[in-house]
């Protein structure tokens, strides 16, 4: 199986990506696609194009394949050299540029693989990247790491309701606990942010289920849970719209989107308990 | 603006047959909200009660501010509005906008008004027949303040307008964000230019980019050419003036973008060339449905200096750009632009260019058109208030009595008329007519009275020379 990065010219984070490579032994070829590797490249986009994610600035370079799996972008692609797939949770193609990495996701990841992640973040960290990390609550025995290692200068916890909507809005089962624990871990960041997306619940599982979007007396709960859990009405909280285009369960797609000037009720209600309460601009 | 070093203050002018008769409220320097009435006789003051500006309603309320923002850390943020009777209670209060932390302040929530509002029922703020502001209910839009960046304006931080609605109950329900629609404003290179590098930066608060510094803002309300088919006067949509950058635009209400607009450039059509350019100007709005000249847009236009484009010699870096030292006061038909009505230098009786700083408010300042065809216009820097007839005539004068410690001027940032019948709690007052004085007459004690003790005729002496238009043997020409 032969190893190709496809690179281009002035890429630091390509460079990042060889630099691993050549440390830990991995053999590979290094096609530049704006010099000796154009054509091959080229061959490779139309071969793969479904697997290649193309932004708003172009595709996102160094760009990995072993023959069989294809990785875009530093993150992935070290994510996959450290420990193959089973760090796909982990970390995925992010959306900054420049010094800043992000698409790395705390509470996706398999807490097994704890110490393989904490690997990709720290090379990463030590090649000067800055790094912005989210997470909804869940690992929050990954996160106490990554603040002890001092890897993350962002972090941006999705706060997805009040405690008692949070299993059913992310329709899976969760520690409370560890939730609470993120919430007070999260403050300790350099730079860091609460957030909550105004999002659909199922009322009732039925058939048709009863689904409306969560109302502002609970997101007035959620900024009151980030208070209670840490003593203070002052952090950066922010409130973004649901975008029902865009939501993967078929049951929300059909919803009707909220109004944006209904931000501002929700925010008047948030501010009762987190005063930086800010709204998601339209 | 020249001044004597001794004149009266208080009423000076009143014919109470050619006024639109009423209180007069305004913000007296370091006094607080004060009503007069038309000979001046101050009817109410509310202490300390700050105004920016300050507005009556009906049954004897007023508008204002319990406090400002210390200067040090904000630039013109007042902490609340608030709805005050007649007794001094609060009866409604807002200031739920932002949450404040300055250094050594005690920590609390600020409106961080500034220049303008507007009560539900009365687009523009002042009497209106048949559009009277709630008292009791109703939402209020608010002229606010936000610090933010906007890098396409420049990396400095800037100072930013926005426009919230906010219920009877003080929740926001709508906002609009000045420097979101920077796109639309048709800046010159020239003018970007400069806005990057200097968006009118202020020491308060460790600098801050005044840029654009809106300073009044309306509702045009029910008007013909929405009646007419015409979108872009549609009733709910808001009127804005920016003084640094002389610009007047209409927002659409829903959209938030800019529908109808002045400035910045007064050079870019024939009509405004013939317009001239607005400079540095205040609370231009819409003369409300029900008043004389109603759909025009009325406005302040100080001159002074503002704007921003290519540098002059007496602009070097391109800021405030534009000059003029004396101010007009304008009626713009908003779809030809054509001016309906005008007071400047020239109508007011002043022999233009030598005398026109003798009308001149180089900042604050506004204009009211009243009921029965005058014009309420504040000439803000010099504390003076007057009423002049369409025909240009002074029929009330006010200067203001009241010099700050702090700001040494009698300074009235906006004055407003209201009738008799919103303040109830008191009896109409008694109108006693003021003749004009003629000052070649008028002496204060100890002064000589006009006329020669002695004339003497020497012989060969030419009378003067009575020169046509244009050709008076002055050193600079005259605009005849």
């Amino acid at each position: 199986m032969k190893n190709v990065i496809f690179s281009t010219t002035g890429c630091i984070r390509c460079k990042i990506v060889k630099d691993f490579m050549n440390e830990r032994g991995i053999p590979f070829v290094d096609k530049n696609i704006k010099e000796e590797g154009r054509e091959d490249f080229q061959q490779f986009y139309t071969a793969n194009r479904r697997a290649i994610y193309r932004g708003p600035d172009g595709i996102e370079f160094p760009v990995f394949t072993d023959g069989v799996e294809i990785r875009q972008g530093i993150g992935s692609v070290l994510a996959y050299l450290q420990g193959g797939k089973k760090l796909d949770g982990f970390v995925s193609i992010g959306a900054l540029h420049k010094e800043w990495v992000d698409g790395l996701h705390v509470s996706s990841g398999n807490p097994e693989y704890t110490e393989d992640f904490i690997a990709v973040l720290m090379y990463l960290k030590g090649r000067g990247m800055k790094l912005k990390l989210d997470t909804n609550g869940k690992n929050s025995h990954v996160l106490r790491q990554i603040l002890d290692y001092g890897l993350a200068d962002f972090v941006v916890m999705e706060v997805v309701g009040p405690l008692g909507l949070y299993k059913r809005i992310l329709g899976a089962e969760i520690d409370l606990n560890d939730v609470e624990k993120t919430i007070s871990i999260v403050p300790q960041f350099p730079k860091y942010q609460f957030q909550t997306t105004i999002v659909p619940v199922i009322r009732q599982d039925r058939v048709p289920p009863i689904i409306s979007y969560m109302t502002p007396e609970e997101i007035a709960e959620t900024a009151k849970l980030i208070e209670e859990v840490t003593g203070s009405k002052k952090h950066p909280y922010f409130i973004r719209l649901f975008q029902p285009k865009e939501a993967q369960d078929e049951r929300f797609r059909q919803m009707e989107p909220i109004s944006p000037n209904m931000l501002f009720t929700y925010r008047t209600a948030a501010r009762a308990y987190q005063v930086f309460t800010e709204i998601e601009k339209h | 603006m020249t001044y004597p070093s001794v004149y009266p203050t208080g009423v000076t002018i009143y014919n109470p047959e050619k006024c639109w008769n009423g209180y007069t409220v305004f913000q007296a320097a370091e006094q607080g909200a004060l009503v007069i009435d038309m000979n001046g006789a101050e009817v109410q003051l509310w202490k300390g009660l700050y105004g920016f500006p300050n507005k009556l309603l009906p049954g004897g309320y007023v508008l204002g501010h319990t406090g400002e923002r210390n200067p040090f850390y904000g630039m013109q943020d007042m902490i609340d509005l608030v709805q005050v009777d007649w007794e001094g209670n609060i009866v409604w209060k807002f200031n739920m906008y932002e949450f404040i932390e300055d250094p050594g302040e005690k920590p609390q929530w600020m409106a961080r008004q500034h220049h303008d509002y507007q009560r539900e029922g009365n687009p523009v703020g002042y009497y209106v027949p048949g559009m009277e502001p709630r008292v009791d209910g109703g939402n209020t839009l608010i002229l606010c303040h936000k610090n933010l960046k906007n890098p396409k304006i420049s990396e400095k931080l800037l100072l930013d307008d926005t426009i919230i609605e906010v219920t009877w109950e003080g929740d926001i329900v709508w906002e609009w964000i000045c420097s979101d629609h920077f796109d639309e404003y048709g800046f010159s290179e020239e003018a970007k230019n400069i806005l990057c590098r200097d968006p009118n930066m202020r020491p308060n608060g460790g600098g801050m980019g005044d840029w654009m510094h809106i300073n009044s803002m309306s509702v045009l309300g029910s008007n013909k050419w929405y009646d007419a088919g015409d979108e872009r006067f549609h009733p709910d949509n808001i009127i804005w003036d920016g003084r640094e950058t002389n610009i007047i635009a209409i927002i659409d209400k829903k959209s938030g973008n800019i529908v109808w607009k002045i400035g910045p450039d007064y050079n870019t059509s024939k009509e405004l060339k013939a317009l001239g350019w607005i400079i540095g100007q205040h609370h231009a709005h819409m003369i409300p449905k029900g008043l004389p000249g109603e759909g025009n847009i009325l406005l302040f236009d100080n001159g002074g200096w503002a704007g921003y484009g290519a540098p002059n010699p007496s602009s070097p870096t391109g800021r405030m750009n534009a000059l003029r030292d004396y101010s007009r006061v304008l009626e713009i038909d908003p779809t030809t632009l054509k001016i309906v009505w005008q007071y400047t230098p020239a109508e007011a009786g002043y022999m233009m260019p030598f005398d026109s700083n003798r009308f001149y408010s180089p900042f604050i300042s506004g204009a009211q058109r009243l009921p029965n065809g005058n014009t309420l216009i504040t000439e803000g820097s010099g504390g003076r208030i007057i009423e002049v007839t369409p025909n240009h005539e002074i029929v009330w004068e006010y200067i203001s009595p009241y010099w700050g410690k702090v700001i040494k001027l009698n300074m009235v940032y906006r004055a407003y008329r209201a009738p008799y019948e919103w303040i109830p709690q008191l009896d109409p007052p008694k109108e006693t007519p003021i003749e004009r004085l003629d000052v070649k007459t008028f002496r204060v004690p100890g002064a000589a009275p006009i006329g020669r003790k002695k004339e003497t005729t020497v012989e060969g002496v030419l009378p003067p020379h009575t020169p046509p238009p244009g050709f008076a043997p002055l050193c600079v020409a005259a605009d005849v």
